[in-house]
């Protein structure tokens, strides 16, 4: 056997799992996203309606839009949030010596937890009777007291903002870090003796140098917030009303709680487009200088 | 312009001490190199002066102004790094026009300053390039107009020669010189290569251990070493240092013994020779005989390295002297011209 199709027989087991868990459903979604095809009616999938679906989403679901908003709110939020805390932490812990294994084992820690868990666990201490966030936040601001966070639309997607940030914070401050030790510190010491301030350091010589990871971070993050799940569902179940239903929750909830598959799965697929473009501006930049 | 001072400067990592209580004066104008192998504290005293180290102790003047507790930017200094530290996001025009920019010279002013500066180190046809796409000779030469584009009090540089290659370096150091001696502002140079020290100074600090050796004029430091760590450090090929006692008014180890060296009689003596004093002829014409262990052509002379016993000596022969290596040769030294250490003190020995 020669060394090629060796090769291609050692990596066929893994290739069949790749077709069968995501190539496979990719392509049976395509193909449901196309069809009138609706559990309440029929077991059956029903009959090709062309782009209808997505028709239906783009000009008659009013929700859509409305969920659209509520996404692009969530990510653009959620993704400047997570890269201003993770860039500050880097800064600090970068030139911080003392204690500075001890913090940094403990950053990992909020990455390290169960997405569910964390969103159960900062529900429960969002709760205006017995959470230690809620009370904590009521005894520095009395008109704080007993507002139930998940009831207010404002409150609510801060909420989870919140818990997105401090999940991902840790795992982003980590790589905003090693972005800035690559950068070389002669050109920070040569800017501070051309009478740089230690700002116009930061701006004008740091920041330029971390650019290429930080757009790495940046396009990666909001992939990820464009998937967030597991966040809404433990947290906020989407509400109040649709004031925290971003596009995957929302696929998630006509698919799986109204049974249309058929424009679940076009919905799904309006998602995949926007990850699919975001994806591939991603592995433009990151891999810009591979052969 | 100004003159530097340091005043029981101390730096110290925790234990490790990095430059030891110096004391050193600058004058205005001068050119001083820091010389000495790495790890001797030469680029610490200079990184303190442009403020990049905080002194453990002591005070460091600059002009008027005692600059402990000034930050870079307020102490109006200039330094060219050994990697040059170019910001790799700016054209070369924007690199040159940093200090001004944050300085807030106006735009038009600031434009000829650039013009000016690129001009005196020839890089006006690459002022719009990315450092990236400059040769190592280019890049250095940007580190330098950025350093002079504005008339700091003291211009520092920290081995700025060192990446480049050796026929690059030979022209450079011609450059620098010639413009320390157009600009007349207050230079310390570091650097571990003794030629760019004796080709540039003013005068040398021999550095080892944190502590100054000495501190000369290049000619003396050549000529009139204070100590065994300078007799070894200055000169290439270095200076023939061999351990012996003296004995009978000459100089005796091993297997080899020279008349006519003072002192009397003591014991642990290092004898120290420059290659260039000691002849090579045929065996028995010399003081003493040895044996060829290898030669080296270097175009001008020939380097012949010999051996009697333990000793090895080298020396430098006259090139169309020729002997193979194994074969027997007599060397001499010229008396005159040797120097006594103490081999424990380390201390030259003046007689």
């Amino acid at each position: 056997m020669s060394q090629r199709r060796l090769a291609f027989f050692l990596l066929a087991p893994a290739l069949l799992l790749v077709a069968f868990t995501t190539i496979y459903p990719l392509i049976v979604s395509l193909w449901t996203s196309f069809h009138d095809y609706n559990l309440t009616r029929s077991l059956n999938m029903g009959p090709w309606i062309g782009v209808e679906n997505y028709t239906e989403a783009f000009k008659y679901d009013p929700d859509f839009w409305k969920v659209m908003l509520v996404t692009a709110t969530f990510v653009i939020l959620d993704v400047g949030l997570t890269m201003l805390v993770a860039l500050g932490l880097a800064v600090l812990l970068l030139r911080q010596g003392f204690g500075k294994t001890f913090l940094r084992t403990i950053l990992i820690l909020p990455f390290a937890m169960s997405p569910a868990l964390i969103g159960i666990s900062w529900r429960f201490m969002l709760n205006p009777d017995f959470g230690g966030f809620a009370r904590t936040i009521g005894a520095i601001l009395p008109f704080m007291r007993d507002v139930d966070y998940f009831a207010n639309p404002y409150l609510a997607m801060g909420a989870l903002v919140s818990s997105d940030v401090w999940h991902w914070s840790p795992y982003f401050c980590f790589m905003l870090m090693g972005g800035l030790a690559s950068i070389p510190p002669e050109t920070q010491e040569a800017a501070r003796i051309d009478g740089a301030s230690a700002w116009r350091v930061f701006r004008d010589v740091t920041l330029p140098q971390l650019k290429p990871v930080l757009v790495v971070a940046i396009i990666l993050k909001s992939v990820f917030a464009l998937k967030v799940f597991d966040a809404i569902v433990t947290m906020t179940s989407g509400g109040p009303g649709r004031e925290t239903t971003t596009l995957g929750y929302f696929a998630y909830q006509i698919g799986f709680r109204d049974y249309q598959f058929g424009y679940a799965a076009a919905l799904a697929y309006i998602l995949t487009a926007i990850m699919f473009v975001l994806s591939l501006s991603y592995m433009r930049v990151a891999f810009r200088n591979a052969p | 312009m100004a003159n530097i001072s340091f005043r029981g400067v101390t730096k110290r990592w925790g234990a490790f001490v990095g430059v030891h209580e110096l004391h050193l004066e600058v004058a205005d104008q001068e050119f001083l190199v820091l010389l000495g192998p790495s790890g001797c504290g030469k680029t610490t005293t200079m990184r303190m002066v442009a403020g990049l180290e905080d002194p453990s102790e002591g005070e460091i003047w600059i002009g008027e102004d005692v600059v402990n507790d000034m930050s870079p930017r307020e102490r109006d200094v200039a330094m060219v790094f050994q990697n040059y530290g170019l910001y790799p996001h700016m054209t070369v025009r924007d690199n040159i026009g940093y200090p001004l920019k944050v300085r807030g010279t106006p735009k038009a002013e600031a434009k000829a300053m650039i013009q000016a500066a690129a001009e005196k180190v020839e890089l006006v046809p690459f002022l719009d390039r990315k450092p990236a796409a400059l040769s190592g000779g280019q890049r250095q030469r940007v580190a330098l107009a950025r350093s002079l584009v504005r008339t700091p009090r003291v211009f520092l540089m920290d081995e700025p020669l060192s990446n480049l290659d050796a026929k690059l370096r030979v022209t450079m150091r011609a450059e620098l010189k010639h413009l320390h001696h157009e600009l007349r502002v207050t230079t310390i140079y570091v650097t571990h290569d003794q030629m760019e020290a004796m080709t540039l100074a003013t005068r040398v600090a021999v550095m080892n251990k944190g502590i100054i050796q000495q501190l000369d004029a290049p000619e003396v430091i050549y000529n009139d070493p204070a100590n065994l760590f300078v007799a070894g450090f200055i000169g290439s090929p270095s200076m023939n240092l061999v351990e012996g006692r003296l004995e009978n008014g000459g100089f005796h180890a091993g297997l080899i013994a020279v008349p006519g060296v003072g002192g009397g009689n003591r014991e642990n003596i290092v004898l120290g020779i420059r290659p260039e004093d000691v002849t090579v002829g045929a065996p028995g014409s010399g003081q003493f005989d040895m044996e060829v262990y290898t030669v080296e052509l270097t175009g001008e002379s020939i380097l012949v390295t010999a051996r009697a016993g333990k000793t090895q000596l080298t020396a430098h022969a006259d090139r169309h002297f020729r002997c193979e290596i194994g074969e027997r040769v007599g060397m001499s030294f010229d008396v005159a011209r040797t120097y006594l250490f103490d081999a424990k003190s380390e201390e030259r020995i003046r007689l």
